[in-house]
């Protein structure tokens, strides 16, 4: 069945579904009211309904409401999150005012934690739940980019300005020193591939020639996702947490919960943000006049006379768009929402967007007295990405942004007859041809579907199937058209094109029991078990070819794209590739059980045994167990009389999981490529049945309390971490016929990795009043990281963060040694210039020289409300971590000056002479810390609008507005994806796509 | 109870329901070699492992950068924004290097593919000719793993395919593998003049590399004086080169690089070299009998300046400023020799410049000329003049895009070039053999003919005829009545000076822009990945 027709089917449906919940009352009831908390302050936005009928409402923003239902209605409940829910008798009243009381530090507030739901109050693990209420604002691409600053070990880094740009997301700390650092992310119950259907453009290793503008960065996978459809997020931290998920649990776990219907009125809800933009910052190079001053200085004459300023040529301000409609209502029996959402997100650079369209729909329906529940979401998504030539690893040739910031602001970039100035003496791209000669476009399609069946079998047990889908597929289509010179590729004077596919699909299966009973006063149970099976295929297939004949110099200009016309190229010149990603498929049986004593005491008890085709023959399976204890000393009675506590809680946890992500399929086995002609074979990668998951052993000490009235509360964690069975690609012991290949190997066990930290979530409502509201949030990280290997003695075991560009070929900045953070900086250290400004180095030698992983993590985030308006401000931070600045290295150094390039501003005043070489040292090793304002937002509550509007809101928001550092190049918040044969790298910047600041004005609305 | 019943049954319920699934692993776009050779031939792997040969010994950063940049005779400038790359050409001319260096793993990674493939061919039933070549190119990837590493892990022909950890011969008990496996093939190889597969002439010639080093590979810092037998062994092998009568001495010398070295050239870019014994078969389109064309480009590209010379709409024609030769070296010739070159290729044109390019061929020194006799001027403006002196740090300017001697031995054939060359890279050439038998006369053998070998090749050069001749000059490395001083004007820059400096016992000297040293950096590091994985591996001592 065509994605069309489902989707057809699956809105019809739930349309039906709408229509029937809309019954019509013959004798009525009215009720008004208003809804206030215990201080009397007015709660906008609670639900209102009358028991067993399908009448509901939202208050206004003064709290006020009115209720229709039939007469024979007796009950009214209220709702609101945050508050007790009241029941109350509405037997010959027609107007009733409700008190709402606070929920006690939101203790019984429910958070998803895997399989399952639990009481705040019961849970013996590390985990942080965000609410949609405390997200970031702004444009937000994707739900990570939501929990920036927000939770308390959570890193989020987001790796460039570009729109959808991936980010790097670690929970306590770098586990790995392979690749899959990453959290599983699971969407209402559905783990998903951390792959995206993003097509590669592959190029064949024979196509050496292709014009070298290097690779472009990933997008973020998670960007079908409609960030406006999330209702919370919960992080689960530890291993008692993220243990039910074995071995995908050893980087954490996201759980990602989307809004439903709530019972009660339909409501439409609607929102339009537009944005403008602009660069945080600017780029350090010099300007015209500068350039002149300083080609003086050093005795050059590179001088064209034009006064430019070839970056902001770049620049763009278009505005960008937002509109999100969502309708939902429903009873208490049958429930539905259904969303839209279309957004436009201009790039800073021209001719690069974000284009999105995503509708999901999702119903809850219950039958027979609600013993039977169906459960269903259909997220439809198509995006399309234009992205601009910015790659992450170009070499000499450059990229869009280094060819701009080394033309030389004196040189023309147009000709007085139009035409680009290509042939310049310095042999640079033109980064206006560039721009203008160079498509790239990327078309994704992406759907997640779920479906739920469950069943009371006993009002305590319940079974649930749920069955799960992703799929997406990916069109990409590129050209450079052969009007462009300078590249050093094919594509000079010749053109080239690359049309690429791909396609990704996954699916689970779910069968879980459910068992919920309080036994007596004193014990409770709940329990889980479950099975699970997961499946996940992937494929990339892409075309190149050069040598066309039009939109070349001196042949005909066509308006025609090369990639709708691929035939035309040289066929002589075509390179096509198709990579089938081995296909995954995962067994699990799991259990859990909470075990509640008098409230008092509680321990869990988790366990799972994973099956995985990416284990090795000889450990097909692995058993991941946790146990947590968590003891809520305020409800002892000691603890009555206390008036400083109104909770504490403290909680002890230790468990295993494992990261088999971070296997590439096809690890365990002697994977072979079949080369064709001359009959050969290659082993790329040579079969290890012993292979192992990698093993997160992790514990953690953790303390919950709310002390004077509630109005302090927060979480102190401390974790140690160790992960041993460290996975890693081993060289092939020599002679081995692929020089290139190797096996998976876990190292052997005196080889591991720490982590040690401390976190603490702090929040203090510092103003309480009726009108006033002051409240402020301290999230704060200290993790420290360290691999060791004493076998391997004070030299590296790998080298990684790879250096670009001219002058600095096969040069690295990271290792990964022994008794040193992962990816910790290995340079040669940096002392001064000598009498002639050239570098001198204390060695030749490499050493040890900083940690590119972030010692403290902060976010600080405020919310000041005063009647209708309100201040929310987000900061986060990271500090004790250096960046690699590898643009100043090889895009902006001195010496380019005399070769007709710009230079960095920063470099006016020092002593470096002209000969100094390009060269990888300390001198590029920069503080990331950083403090950045990632947004504020000013929001006005409009209220009711006439009769139509129920409730609107009028906000403005700022992000990026400013940041503290020390750091030169756009942005300390950078990680520009510099691996080296997959061993990935962090802190490397390198000529990225530049960080936007931008300016958001919305307004939502409910009718 | 009813409820542990309802949960029991429910349990199994589930369990039933879920199933058992056997978790396959589907490859899709690769397969599993279990056993046996997936498809393989003999045939198809000895191509595969001529193959090899060509990055390893043609790529400016692999073999030939170790048994060059590491001597006096060849080295890698920084020259402000280029070529620092962390340093790695610059510790291989000052002897600084660490166990780090990433070009000594590449190259013990591919020596290991080239020894695993030739031993793969042995293990898929070949016919004697295929086995006998096979066990030229394994003994050619042992020499080297000899050579630069002092240690030779190999597979048994059993265990051809096998990952586990491989066995590691010491430097006796390779020399004994080598000379044994080398003179049983010579008798099975062809004995007709054929430079692209292994012939007789090509593992006589390997062999007497191996007895002419041997005594040096089993102690580096003070080897034992050679063995009058295996000199003896040597100069017959030798002999029995010459008297095969497949080679003499080429007319031009720059003949035996230019782009029709192996008659693969376009009329009127020189002559066939008449000295291959070993060479890799480029010849100007895609492959030759399955052996791909190798970017051998490189050789002309890595030494020239980017304003040299740069094909318009050709991929990698322009230089790239960087491998030069010191003063030393290029004073040492005889104006006459014509061996030093820096004259026109093949002849001069009406400008009294090399046609197409105006480059000089050899060791380009001076004022660089267009094709029509114009100077030629630097990326900054200035003349662009390759002068004799050099430091490994450019600091000056003006002069650091033009300083140092640039050595053109592989000559491009600009106008037929279209990013495949025709020129076959040499491995082992006939002048060699001449020179090694003269070794041999000097180093116990006692045939007494080594002048007169010297002298043949002086003749051919243009070279004034020696009156004396002796091995080595401790105190003077370019004294041109020894052997050392002969074997680098013959083989300059053609992968055999640091053999040549270690066996005679002066790489540890001091010469132009190395100024100390130390014992460690006779021998290079064994990869750390590779110690790690292979305990039979022993890091070598120094590192």
């Amino acid at each position: 069945m065509t994605i069309q027709r489902l989707l057809i089917r699956w809105v019809s449906f739930t349309l039906l579904c709408v229509l029937f919940t809309q019954t019509a009352f013959s004798q009525t009831h009215t009720i008004t009211g208003k809804v206030t908390d215990d201080k009397g302050a007015p709660v906008p936005g609670a639900t209102v309904t009358l028991r067993g009928t399908n009448a509901g409402v939202s208050t206004s923003a003064d709290g006020s409401f009115t209720i229709t239902g039939p007469a024979n209605a007796t009950t009214l409940i209220v709702s609101s999150v945050g508050f007790t829910n009241q029941e109350l008798s509405i037997a010959g009243q027609s107007t009733i005012n409700v008190t709402l009381q606070p929920t006690e530090s939101n203790l019984n507030e429910v958070v998803v934690v895997g399989y399952g739901t639990a009481r705040k109050k019961d849970l013996t693990g590390s985990v942080s739940a965000v609410s949609a209420k405390d997200f970031n604002k702004g444009i937000v691409a994707a739900p990570d980019q939501l929990l920036t600053g927000k939770v308390a070990g959570l890193e989020v880094t987001v790796g460039s300005g570009m729109p959808g740009a991936a980010t790097t997301v670690k929970i306590r700390g770098n586990n790995s020193i392979r690749g899959g650092t990453t959290p599983l992310y699971v969407i209402d119950g559905i783990p998903l591939d951390g792959r995206a259907p993003r097509p590669v453009l592959y190029q064949n290793a024979t196509t050496t020639g292709a014009s070298g503008l290097g690779n472009l960065p990933d997008a973020d996978p998670l960007i079908y996702i409609n960030p406006q459809d999330i209702a919370s997020i919960d992080v689960l931290k530890d291993a008692s947490a993220s243990a039910i998920y074995g071995s995908r649990g050893a980087n954490g776990v996201i759980l990602v919960t989307t809004k439903k219907g709530t019972p009660g009125q339909t409501k439409l809800e609607g929102s339009i943000t537009v944005a403008d933009q602009g660069l945080m910052k600017q780029p350090d190079i010099l300007n015209a006049s500068q350039y002149r001053s300083e080609l003086a200085v050093y005795g050059q004459h590179s001088d064209s006379n034009q006064s430019l300023n070839p970056f902001k040529e770049l620049i763009q301000h278009k505005l960008s768009t937002n509109y999100n409609l969502a309708l939902s209502g429903g009873s208490e029996t049958g429930k539905f929402r259904i969303s839209l959402l279309a957004s436009d997100q201009q790039g800073i650079v021209k001719h690069s967007s974000l284009e999105k369209y995503i509708a999901n729909a999702n119903g809850q329906y219950r039958f027979w007295d609600k013993r039977i529940s169906l459960d269903f979401s259909l997220t439809a998504s198509n995006y399309t990405e234009y992205l601009a030539p910015v790659s992450t690893d170009a070499g000499s040739t450059g990229n869009l942004i280094s060819d701009a910031m080394n033309w030389n602001p004196t040189l023309r970039l147009i000709n007085s007859d139009g035409t680009y100035n290509q042939a310049n003496p310095s042999k640079q791209v033109n980064p206006l041809a560039l721009l203008a000669y160079y498509t790239d476009i990327n078309n994704v399609t992406a759907t997640l579907g779920n479906v739920a069946l469950g069943f009371k079998i006993t009002p305590d047990l319940e079974y649930k199937l749920l069955y799960g889908i992703n799929y997406g597929v990916g069109n990409r289509d590129n050209q450079l058209l052969g009007l462009i010179g300078q590249t050093g590729g094919n594509a000079d004077g010749k053109g080239q094109a690359f049309v690429a596919s791909a396609k990704l699909f996954s699916q689970t299966l779910d069968h879980t029991l459910n068992y919920n009973h309080q036994f007596s006063e004193a014990f409770s149970l709940n329990a889980v078990a479950g099975y699970e099976y997961w499946t996940t295929s992937w494929r990339n297939q892409s075309e190149y070819v050069y040598g066309f004949d039009y939109n070349v110099p001196g042949g005909p200009t066509l308006n025609i794209p090369y990639y709708n016309n691929m035939q035309d190229g040289n066929q002589g010149n075509l390179r096509t590739t198709t990579i089938v990603d081995p296909s995954v498929e995962l067994q699990s049986y799991f259990a859990r059980a909470v075990l509640n004593f008098y409230d008092k005491y509680l321990i869990t008890g988790t366990f799972r045994g994973d099956g995985s085709s990416r284990f090795g023959s000889n450990n097909r399976y692995a058993y991941f167990p946790s146990v947590a204890a968590a003891w809520n000393v305020s409800n002892e009675s000691f603890m009555k009389n206390n008036t400083v506590f109104d909770n504490l809680k403290l909680r002890l946890g230790w468990g295993e999981t494992g990261s088999q992500d971070g296997i590439p399929a096809g690890a365990s086995k002697n994977l072979t490529w079949y080369t064709g002609y001359g009959g050969n074979v290659a082993v790329i990668n040579f079969a290890n049945p012993n292979l192992k998951w990698e093993k997160v052993t992790a514990e953690d000490v953790g303390i919950d309390f709310s002390i004077l009235k509630s109005r302090v509360y927060g979480s102190i964690d401390g974790f140690y971490k160790k992960t041993t069975h460290v996975l890693f690609f081993a060289p092939a012991i020599q002679p081995s016929s692929n020089p290139n290949g190797g096996q998976w190997t876990n190292l052997p066990d005196a080889a591991y990795i720490t982590n040690k930290g401390l976190e603490a979530s702090i929040g203090v409502a510092i103003i309480d009043k009726d009108n006033l509201h002051w409240n402020v949030n301290v999230n704060f990280e200290y993790v420290r990281n360290k691999f060791i290997y004493p076998a391997i003695g004070g030299s590296p075991l790998y080298l990684t963060g790879s250096i670009t560009g001219q002058g600095v070929s096969s040069a690295f900045s990271e290792a990964i040694a022994n008794n040193q953070p992962v990816d910790v900086f290995y340079l040669r250290k940096f002392t001064g210039f000598d009498q002639n400004g050239i570098a001198k180095v204390q060695s030749q030698a490499s050493s040890y020289q900083g940690d590119p992983n972030p010692h403290v993590i902060l976010g600080l985030n405020t919310d000041l409300s005063y009647k209708q308006w309100s201040i929310n401000i987000n900061t986060h931070g990271a500090f004790g971590n250096k960046i690699y600045n590898n643009t100043a290295t090889s895009v902006t150094n001195l010496g380019n000056i005399a070769n007709g390039k710009n230079i960095a501003a920063s470099l006016i005043g020092t002593q470096e002479g002209l000969a100094n070489p390009v060269s990888a040292s300390t001198r590029f090793l920069e503080s990331g810390n950083y403090l950045k304002l990632g947004n504020a937002t000013i929001n006005y509550n409009i209220g009711k609008i006439a009769k139509v509007v129920k409730n609107a809101n009028a906000f403005i928001t700022g992000s990026n507005l400013f940041e503290i550092t020390k750091y030169h190049g756009f942005d300390a918040e950078v990680n520009t994806d510099h691996n080296n044969n997959g061993v990935p790298s962090l802190g490397v910047d390198y000529i990225g796509y530049p960080s936007v600041r931008t300016f958001l004005v919305g307004i939502n609305f409910t009718l | 109870m009813k409820l542990n019943k309802t949960i029991v049954i429910s349990s199994l319920l589930v369990t039933a329901v879920a199933g058992c699934t056997k978790l396959d692993e589907k490859l899709n776009d690769s397969f599993v070699l279990t056993a046996g050779s997936g498809g393989s031939t003999a045939a198809g792997i000895l191509t595969h492992t001529y193959n090899d040969l060509g990055p390893v010994f043609t790529n400016q950063d692999q073999v030939f950068s170790l048994e060059e940049n590491t001597t006096d005779e060849c080295l890698v400038p920084t020259r402000g924004g280029d070529w620092d790359d962390n340093g790695v050409w610059r510790v291989l001319h000052a002897h600084a290097w660490d166990a780090t260096h990433g070009q000594s793993s590449t190259v013990f990674n591919n020596l290991g593919a080239l020894e695993s493939d030739a031993t793969t061919v042995l293990a898929l039933n070949p016919t004697p000719a295929q086995t006998a070549q096979a066990i030229f190119l394994r003994s050619l990837a042992q020499f080297y793993f000899l050579d630069l590493y002092g240690q030779v892990p190999y597979r048994t022909v059993a265990n051809y395919n096998s990952i586990g950890v491989a066995p590691v011969m010491t430097p006796d008990q390779a020399i004994d593998t080598l000379v044994t496996n080398l003179t049983n093939v010579i008798p099975q190889l062809s004995s007709t003049y054929s430079p692209y597969i292994a012939s007789a002439d090509a593992a006589r010639f390997l062999l007497m590399k191996v007895l002419l080093n041997k005594q040096a590979f089993l102690n580096r810092s003070s080897p034992a004086a050679q063995d009058a037998n295996d000199m003896k062994t040597v100069h017959a092998l030798g002999a029995a080169i010459m008297a095969s009568g497949n080679y003499h001495l080429t007319t031009n010398y720059f003949d035996n690089f230019g782009p029709n070295n192996g008659g693969f050239g376009v009329a009127g870019t020189g002559n066939p070299s008449t000295e291959l014994i070993l060479a890799y078969p480029n010849n100007g389109t895609a492959s030759y009998n399955g052996v791909s064309n190798v970017d051998i480009d490189a050789r002309w590209m890595m030494t020239l300046h980017y304003n040299s010379w740069d094909k318009p709409g050709v991929v990698g024609s322009a230089g790239w400023n960087g491998f030069s030769t010191i003063a030393d070296v290029y004073n040492a010739f005889d104006p006459t020799d014509t061996r030093r070159g820096n004259v026109p290729y093949p002849a001069p044109n009406g400008a009294g410049v090399s046609p197409i390019s105006g480059l000089n061929v050899g060791m380009a020194e001076g004022q660089q000329k267009d094709e029509n006799g114009n100077n030629i001027m630097d990326r900054k403006g200035n003349l662009l003049v390759f002068a004799p002196t050099v430091a490994l740090v450019e600091t000056d300017v003006k002069t650091l895009e033009g300083d140092g001697i640039r050595v053109l031995k592989y000559y491009p054939d600009y106008n037929n070039y279209t990013g495949t060359a025709s020129n076959n890279l040499v491995l082992f050439r006939y002048a060699d053999v001449l020179l090694m038998m003269a070794e041999a006369d000097l180093s116990g053998a006692g045939t007494g003919d080594a002048l007169t070998l010297v002298n043949q090749l002086h003749t051919a050069r243009g070279a004034a005829p020696l009156a004396t001749i002796t091995l080595v000059n401790k105190s003077n490395l370019y004294d041109g009545t020894t052997i050392l001083e002969e074997r680098q004007k013959e083989l300059y820059w053609e992968s055999w000076r640091r053999q040549d400096l270690i066996r005679l016992q002066v790489f540890l000297l001091p010469w132009a822009l190395k100024t100390t040293d130390n014992p460690k950096y006779l021998l290079f590091p064994i990869p750390a990945a590779q110690l790690v994985a292979n305990p039979n591996l022993k890091q070598n001592p120094g590192y």
